[in-house]
């Protein structure tokens, strides 16, 4: 029941037989990204009155960002843009739940508390991060809207996870072009290139706008849009034509191909001292089974010249994303000679000596058991 | 047992078009990368390929003897990253 201000505010909405405001003001979604997407679909989550938006980012406010982001002023240059999206929002609807939540979502957004959202909206400007939304948003069941644009194109994605356990993912139509992309950012098997180049995609507000209210209407699923099926829309925002198609499922899709039911969640928040915790809760199955991480680790560190090096206590058992290729540099005898062993794959008995009782620095763990997926979610629950 | 289908191919601005006998044994990756080649689009984007008469996407690696009959419209679609 919405108290008498907020049913002034929301009168002409009542006046739309299709549209539910009960609804949207009790939907809860997060926004990855608050750059010119992002913004705009705030605006529209906050105009619409949406009852939780959560709103995800680690940039900062740079003075180009603002000829395509409602948000922002010149003002906020500097500042977090979540935070500043988040704070100028609230001027829109005092009432509605907006949260900042800085820093990159893959450290941010826990699988617990992804799934306390209706959706996860994908405003982000790379393939690896809608790579990991996805990921993310199949395990937690959520769904997920992709949205993307160029100076001239707008598309929306929506993945409606929540309502099938068969709907294709962000992957399944995904080119191989798109990993070779990301493949390009690293070297050695995980860590990060020194001299990679970030393409720069020019976008107008015009594109931004449109994108933004379309992945707006799917993420609050108005008309009863994209309910039980993948589907893509692509808009040419100055000649106006678009299409809309059907993502189906792909067989041996790299996404959804590894789950053909939904992985049962696991919480055992890192507690690998005594593998039965971890067994007991999956049944005692998992025993030597190896167990992929959700990111890869450093797992050794040894110059092929110089042999053990004291440096590899700096980065063993550390995210391989963490460090550029620059460690690969022998720090002794300055040839780029040192064998990074770069592993994603492990036994329970593997993580317990090497992490003890202390955290493994990963989100979760993917294990098959008696025939079915698992998934091992490492984190303690936010705000713990 | 490959067969020969005759379709129409296009950009999705439709700026280009092109109709073209193909063999069902080619995949949709062979029909992009021969449409940024011919065609000189961007070599920078990654595209998509879409079956527009029957409304869905063609996944990746796929042949066109599976979802393409002949006389379909296929239309190449650019894969948007930006945010």
């Amino acid at each position: 029941m919405l108290d008498p201000r907020r049913t002034q505010r929301y009168r002409r909405h009542d006046l739309i037989d299709w549209f539910s405001q009960e609804q949207v003001s009790a939907a809860r979604v997060a926004v990855i990204g608050a750059g010119a997407v992002g913004n705009e679909v705030v605006k529209n989550l906050a105009l619409l009155g949406c009852g939780t938006i959560d709103v995800f980012d680690f940039d900062t406010v740079e003075l180009h960002n603002l000829t395509r982001s409602i948000l922002l002023r010149e003002s906020d240059a500097g500042r977090n843009k979540a935070e500043a999206v988040v704070e100028r929002a609230l001027d829109i609807d005092p009432h509605v739940t907006l949260r900042a939540v800085p820093g990159d979502f893959w450290d941010t957004l826990s699988l617990g508390r992804l799934q306390e959202y209706d959706c996860a909206i994908a405003a982000v400007d790379n393939f690896e991060a809608r790579l990991r939304l996805n990921q993310l948003c199949l395990i937690a069941r959520v769904d997920m809207v992709n949205a993307g644009l160029d100076s001239r194109w707008a598309a929306v994605e929506s993945f409606p996870f929540g309502a099938s356990e068969a709907t294709a993912c962000y992957e399944c139509t995904l080119p191989e072009t798109a990993y070779a992309r990301v493949a390009e950012r690293y070297s050695c098997g995980g860590l990060r290139r020194r001299a990679g180049v970030e393409r720069r995609i020019p976008t107008t507000a015009v594109t931004a706008s449109v994108a933004g209210a379309l992945a707006t209407s799917a993420a609050l699923r108005l008309g009863g849009e994209g309910r039980l099926h993948a589907q893509r829309r692509l808009v040419d925002t100055i000649g106006g034509a678009g299409s809309t198609i059907r993502i189906e499922r792909r067989a041996g899709c790299p996404g959804c191909g590894a789950f053909g039911q939904p992985p049962l969640v696991v919480r055992i928040r890192n507690r690998w001292a005594t593998p039965h915790d971890c067994a007991g809760a999956a049944g005692e199955a998992v025993g030597e089974q190896p167990l992929q991480l959700s990111d890869a680790l450093i797992a050794g560190y040894e110059c092929a010249a110089c042999g053990p090096l004291a440096e590899a206590a700096q980065y063993v058992n550390r995210r391989a994303t963490t460090f550029d290729d620059a460690i690969a540099t022998c720090p002794r005898c300055a040839a780029p000679a040192v064998r990074v062993d770069i592993r994603d794959t492990f036994t329970v008995a593997e993580l317990a000596a090497r992490f003890g009782s202390g955290r493994v620095p990963a989100k979760f763990a993917l294990a098959e058991i008696n025939g079915g997926a698992v998934c091992f979610d490492l984190e303690e629950p936010q705000g713990s | 047992m490959t067969q020969s289908l005759k379709l129409y191919v296009r950009t999705a601005d439709q700026t280009r078009r092109a109709e073209l006998d193909l063999d069902s044994a080619n995949t949709g990756a062979d029909i992009i990368q021969a449409a940024v080649d011919n065609w000189a689009l961007p070599a920078d984007t990654d595209y998509t390929l879409v079956n527009t008469t029957t409304g869905r996407a063609l996944a990746p690696g796929d042949d066109l003897a599976k979802g393409v009959r002949p006389g379909d419209v296929l239309e190449v679609q650019p894969v948007l990253v930006a945010g």
